[in-house]
């Protein structure tokens, strides 16, 4: 990568925004059917009720929660692996992080969504709003769903700033470049930058700073998501290692969701010269590490439960292999701890449409194993008499589809707007890769010179 | 009325010619004090440009420790406030009316959300965003070039300009605003 022109990364990155292929426009029309799907289901909820979704005693929380959790987790890569990869100074994030971030936001967006449909009274949901009713009655803050609605939005607006910080300098770029409402977008948005030294200085302090708080943020977020589980009685919920265990499954999710992300927009906006083999070989690599760190925490909560002893919590666990959902667990096994290992082949990793099929596959097991956290436990909980096993109705199914599609439109619709691809950073790595090569050079010269010279000492 | 600035605009290829050319400026105004500012446009950050420019005074870091402890601080007021006042309405028994342990979380995430907020805003003081554009800028800047703004005194513009014409620049404007 560090033979291409400046001018060249400009040209292929602006030119993304205005002519991708074909098939981008597909997607899009499929998303927004989806979207549409998801829409009608929704409003026949409304106006029906909370039960045409299914959810019954004891399945008050059910797909919509499994989504929401989902969602977050999905969340979690982009921002996080953004932030440590440019704390570390990891060079390889630089042509893929703004996507990473722009899924984040995303995902959080649709993510956000499924509260309030959980809900069933939507127009409630103000009430999380840390202010009083006409009694004077506060949000109670000791309850974990608050700290939900707390960590989410600061995740939410932490990430879209961190986002927008990293994208103004090629917000002026596109500024410079651009016509019609593009230009006026462009130009309210990079706030005049004009790239001086005062503006450089300023904004890595800024983004640095910004990395070092989304870091934490990013794990408490989803150690929360773990405490509104972990918090209550129901067995195979209250467990001590949940919080890493979410945590990790969250990374485990995102990053599949960064290699299907990868190899669509590599194909749609045709950025082969950016995206390529050398860095996806690095993410699959980074995800396959993140996978066994989720099977360790994953097998490790089996052997607690099964060495605690527990009359309750055995009887979930034994219920979730041999029971009426023992289809999900054994599937999200096979898809979240099996598939993984083919990313230990090297022909694997480097070939770009088995590492996009393999990535699904992934994100299918993580979303299995969102299902199997929430609907089983419910199934056999500590009261007996209230045992039933209740799958998601159309109206579930048809929404939790609709949130692929709404997440997917969103996406693509802000790779057509912005530049998914950072050029200020592509060109930062093409710059400092091209000064350590040519360093490489004159050291290798100035050891033949030595030798050249121990050479000729030796002769006379 | 306000005084008239004038300006040089040179804009070079690479960054080694823009270092050489503010090199030279800075020898020139130890002598003359020809110098009033330099500015440094480029399309890539240079974490050099403070040893030659010298240091930029920017405690952004001040602003983000501020804000965070008066994040810790207001959300902590926040949910001590509501557990004080949801206490004279509903009675909590032998339980403590401020629980600290879960008041924690709350606190954390304001301490990061005030905390990311206040670094923003000294993200745009510092970094004078947002702004107009001048009308010299030169959008080459933001693709490949690297462009020096220098303010002089009207008497030692040609030196000046002398002065960035041996670093071999692509072009140079002269500017008053």
């Amino acid at each position: 990568m560090k033979d291409i022109e400046w001018a060249k990364i400009n040209k292929d990155v602006l030119a993304s925004l205005e002519s991708p292929r074909p098939l981008f426009w597909v997607v899009i029309a499929v998303c927004f059917t989806l979207v549409l799907a998801g829409v009608a289901a929704e409003a026949y909820q409304y106006n029906y009720g909370l039960g045409t979704a299914l959810m019954n005693r004891p399945h008050y929380w059910q797909l919509y929660i499994s989504n929401f959790v989902f969602w977050i987790g999905m969340s979690h890569s982009g921002t996080l692996l953004s932030a440590i990869l440019l704390l570390t100074k990891a060079d390889w994030r630089k042509p893929i992080y703004r996507f990473a971030e722009a899924m984040t936001l995303f995902s959080i967006l649709t993510a956000a969504i499924f509260p309030v449909i959980h809900l069933g009274r939507v127009w409630d949901m103000y009430w999380v709003l840390p202010y009083p009713n006409e009694r004077t009655i506060w949000p109670n803050f000791r309850s974990p769903l608050l700290w939900d609605a707390a960590a989410i939005t600061t995740y939410a607006t932490s990430s879209a700033l961190f986002l927008y910080v990293g994208m103004i300098p090629d917000l002026a770029i596109c500024r410079d470049n651009a016509k019609g409402w593009r230009k006026k977008l462009y130009t309210a948005m990079s706030l005049g930058w004009m790239g001086r030294a005062t503006e450089w200085v300023a904004f890595r302090k800024t983004y640095v700073l910004l990395a070092c708080f989304l870091v934490p943020l990013a794990v408490s977020v989803h150690s929360i998501v773990a405490s509104d589980f972990a918090m209550s009685m129901v067995p195979d919920w209250h467990i001590t290692s949940f919080p890493p265990y979410f945590v990790a499954g969250a990374l485990y999710s995102g990053c599949a969701a960064i290699i299907t992300l990868f190899v669509m927009l590599r194909y749609l906006f045709r950025f082969e010269a950016y995206m390529t083999t050398e860095i996806m070989d690095k993410t699959v690599k980074l995800t396959f590490a993140i996978a066994m760190v989720w099977n360790f925490l994953n097998l490790g909560e089996y052997a607690a439960i099964w060495y605690s002893n527990d009359m309750f919590e055995k009887e979930v666990l034994i219920q979730k292999f041999i029971g009426p959902y023992a289809p999900v667990v054994w599937g999200m096994l096979l898809c979240a701890t099996v598939a993984p290992f083919a990313m230990a082949f090297e022909k694997f990793r480097h070939n770009m449409w088995a590492m996009f099929w393999l990535s699904l596959v992934l994100q299918l097991g993580m979303w299995l194993e969102r299902f199997q956290i929430v609907s089983p436990p419910l199934a056999s909980n500590h009261m007996p008499w209230t045992w039933a096993v209740v799958w998601p109705g159309t109206i579930q199914m048809t929404l939790t589809v609709a949130s692929f599609g709404w997440f997917t439109m969103l996406f693509l619709i802000f790779c057509k707007i912005f530049p998914s691809v950072s050029m200020y950073e592509v060109k930062e790595m093409v710059f400092h890769r091209r000064i350590a090569s040519s360093r490489d050079e004159m050291e290798d010269i100035s050891k033949i010179k030595d030798e050249v010279m121990q050479t000729e000492v030796g002769l006379k | 009325m306000r005084k008239k600035k004038h300006l040089l605009f040179a804009t070079y290829a690479d960054f080694d010619n823009a270092r050489d050319a503010v090199t030279e400026l800075k020898v020139l105004d130890l002598k003359e004090m020809a110098v009033e500012h330099i500015e440094l446009y480029s399309p890539i950050e240079h974490p050099e440009v403070e040893e030659i420019l010298g240091h930029f005074h920017q405690p952004i870091q001040r602003f983000t420790l501020f804000g965070a402890l008066t994040g810790t601080l207001c959300s902590f007021l926040l949910v001590a406030a509501a557990a004080q006042s949801m206490f004279t309405v509903q009675p909590q028994g032998g339980k403590p009316v401020i629980p600290l342990p879960m008041d924690i979380v709350i606190m954390y995430e304001g301490t990061i959300l005030f905390g990311v907020l206040s670094t923003l805003a000294a993200f745009m003081i510092y970094s004078g965003l947002p702004r107009r554009m001048t009308k010299h800028y030169n959008p080459k800047v933001s693709e490949d070039h690297i462009a020096i703004e220098v303010e002089v005194k009207p008497e030692h513009i040609e030196h000046v300009r002398q002065a960035l014409q041996n670093c071999g620049p692509l072009e140079i404007r002269e500017v008053t605003e």
